[in-house]
């Protein structure tokens, strides 16, 4: 196969033999309760240099209870997949947690160009559908995948990507490296204590990143009985042998919207993406992540009830979400 | 319908897009702001069972408005009374199967191939130039939707000889570049609409060129404010003013904070003639 011109950014190597010896190995094939709390989920399942994919994110069904938990943790070196994601990346910098990127969509402004220019943030250019390819592959256990996408652009020369002659019909096309994260981390709206999970309405890549991680991690607003899974398996998200650990986390995705559950909470919203766009993330962490100990005492201290229950009732749409 | 006598030259721009909007077309738009207000004018007024999709996997819409800040995407709202929910990967497979005509962008800058830059303003090398967001879903639009309308201000900087980065493709260098870089045949840019004008691109030689403008400026003011000179079509039409039932619409519907098409300059009718107007803001 001739190779037309290839990208020179660096990128996760794809390995899916040994992606089928990890899942042999480390992945439980019967009903294994797997509940841990967030502090002792991000604390096993997250490492130093992890490669990391969260689903959505900090304002749109994100696991944002389990991104602040990282950054109170204080993890290194994370390399983040940055599809679609406004401004969890921008906190994880911060939060001296995350060096590197592939970037499809990630939160614009000051802080951004900031981090590059301090030499704090590695970019490596993609796209959203070209990262969320990337994680089908690694879903399929594939090596590569070919699209009819990003071949021409000046982000293909910072990728893995490389631009070939199709040996079957000889024309050109753009393969990708498959995905695979190290760890993915995924909000639901309901998972049972083994780790199956449903997720309702639209998401950028739920089930790829579940299926494509090595280490997964769920957070669920609710936790709910596995016969309820049986009687309506066609709404099965995620299978219980793809995950490692489930959080109990209501309201996990707050100051973010979980569709049919609650709004987002816009003022909140509002200083978070203020401060990426000042350019200064410190008093939002300071606030929001290492003065509080929990997500709970998150809630408790900073939120409380009466706004909480303002979000549930903002949120009035209920037609899709099983409510 | 009445011509409006005040308005603001995005409401314009927006008024503009929504009538090149076919009902049996379908449509990709980014997630907010002007294009999505662009359609959802078009579907109020000009073309009811338009179809649209956006990147999260949504399917034909009925969205319920207005959203909250930043709620693009993944937001009951935003989907609400789809035909169907899927994911990225949704979106992405229907645009490289053919199934979406045309997809509907925002951009930082664009060039004379129509090139789209989302990515850095200045120096991409050295990390010292200013950082955007990436290109999000516009690489895939603008790559495998069959037709792609850009939507950006009229402004020298925002129309270099050359984007200062490539983030999603227009003709890239040129008639033939798209294909040789694999990306599916027939397919590419078709129109950029500013608040002052409208393009096309020339068939043959894949540059933009200059068809219509709006009726509070001049061919002249336009060009002023490019970076090289585009071609010129055989005659330049002039775009019809905004009606006051599209702002109606667009202010008690769509845009009902002014946050989108609160910047940039107002016109006004006097005397007879469009031209720019000494009171900024709704009334």
């Amino acid at each position: 196969m001739e190779i037309l011109a290839e990208g020179q950014g660096a990128y996760l190597p794809p390995d899916p033999d040994g992606f089928r010896a990890w899942v042999r190995d480390n992945k439980p094939r019967t009903l294994v309760p797997k509940m841990l709390n967030e502090h002792e989920a991000i604390e096993k399942f997250v490492s130093d240099g992890d490669y990391v994919a969260y689903d959505c994110n900090y304002f749109q069904r994100g696991p944002s209870s389990l991104i602040r938990e990282i950054i109170r943790q204080q993890k290194k070196d994370l390399w983040v997949c940055g599809k679609f994601t406004y401004v969890a990346l921008a906190l994880l910098v911060e939060g001296g947690c995350a060096t590197r990127a592939d970037i499809g969509f990630v939160g614009f402004g000051p802080w951004l160009s900031k981090a590059v220019a301090a030499g704090r943030l590695q970019t490596y250019e993609y796209s959203n559908v070209v990262m969320t390819y990337r994680l089908q592959a690694g879903a399929q256990g594939l090596p590569f995948i070919g699209v009819r996408s990003f071949g021409g652009t000046e982000g293909f020369p910072q990728s893995g990507a490389k631009l070939v002659t199709d040996p079957f019909s000889g024309k050109p096309v753009v393969l990708l490296p498959a995905l695979n994260p190290d760890v993915s981390i995924i909000h639901v709206h309901q998972a049972d204590v083994y780790g199956n999970a449903r997720v309702f309405g639209t998401g950028i890549s739920h089930v790829d990143c579940a299926l494509a991680s090595k280490k997964v991690i769920v957070s669920a607003e609710e936790i709910i009985e596995t016969d309820e899974f049986r009687r309506d398996p066609a709404r099965t998200s995620i299978p219980h042998f793809t995950v490692d650990a489930v959080v109990h986390a209501p309201f996990g995705a707050y100051p973010g919207t979980v569709q049919g559950r609650y709004a987002s909470d816009v003022q909140h919203v509002v200083e978070c993406f203020g401060g990426t766009m000042r350019g200064d993330l410190q008093p939002y962490l300071e606030k929001w992540v290492y003065s509080v100990d929990s997500h709970d005492e998150m809630l408790e201290k900073r939120v409380g009830w009466k706004k909480i229950q303002a979000l549930q009732r903002r949120e009035t749409i209920r037609e899709g979400y099983s409510i | 319908m009445t011509p409006a006598t005040h308005f603001a030259e995005r409401e314009h721009l927006i008024c503009a897009v929504s009538r090149v909007i076919e009902e049996e077309k379908s449509y990709w738009v980014g997630g907010g702001g002007e294009p999505l207000y662009s359609i959802l004018l078009a579907q109020r007024l000009y073309a009811s069972g338009v179809q649209y999709m956006t990147e999260d996997g949504v399917i034909a819409p009925q969205s319920m408005m207005p959203w909250d800040p930043l709620m693009t995407m993944v937001a009951s709202r935003a989907g609400y009374r789809a035909l169907q929910w899927g994911t990225m990967n949704t979106a992405g497979n229907f645009a490289q199967l053919g199934y979406v005509d045309v997809g509907i962008l925002n951009t930082l800058q664009v060039d004379r191939y129509g090139n789209i830059n989302s990515t850095v303003l200045g120096e991409y090398e050295g990390g010292q130039g200013r950082r955007f967001g990436g290109p999000g879903g516009a690489d895939t639009i603008a790559a495998q939707c069959w037709r792609t309308i850009l939507m950006t201000d009229q402004q020298k900087r925002k129309f270099p000889e050359r984007v200062d980065f490539v983030s999603s493709p227009g003709f890239l260098d040129g008639p033939g570049a798209r294909e040789a870089n694999g990306l599916p045949p027939g397919t590419g840019p078709w129109r950029v609409f500013t608040p002052w004008a409208m393009f096309g691109y020339e068939e043959q030689s894949c540059e933009l060129m200059l068809m219509a403008i709006s009726p509070f400026v001049t061919v002249d003011m336009v060009l002023a404010e490019m970076s090289f000179e585009p071609k010129i079509a055989p005659t330049i039409e002039t775009l019809d003013p905004p009606m006051e039932e599209e702002l109606e619409i667009i202010r008690t519907q769509l845009d009902t904070d002014g946050q989108t098409t609160g910047r940039g300059q107002w016109v006004e009718k006097r005397d007879g003639k469009y031209v720019f107007a000494e009171t900024q803001g709704r009334e």
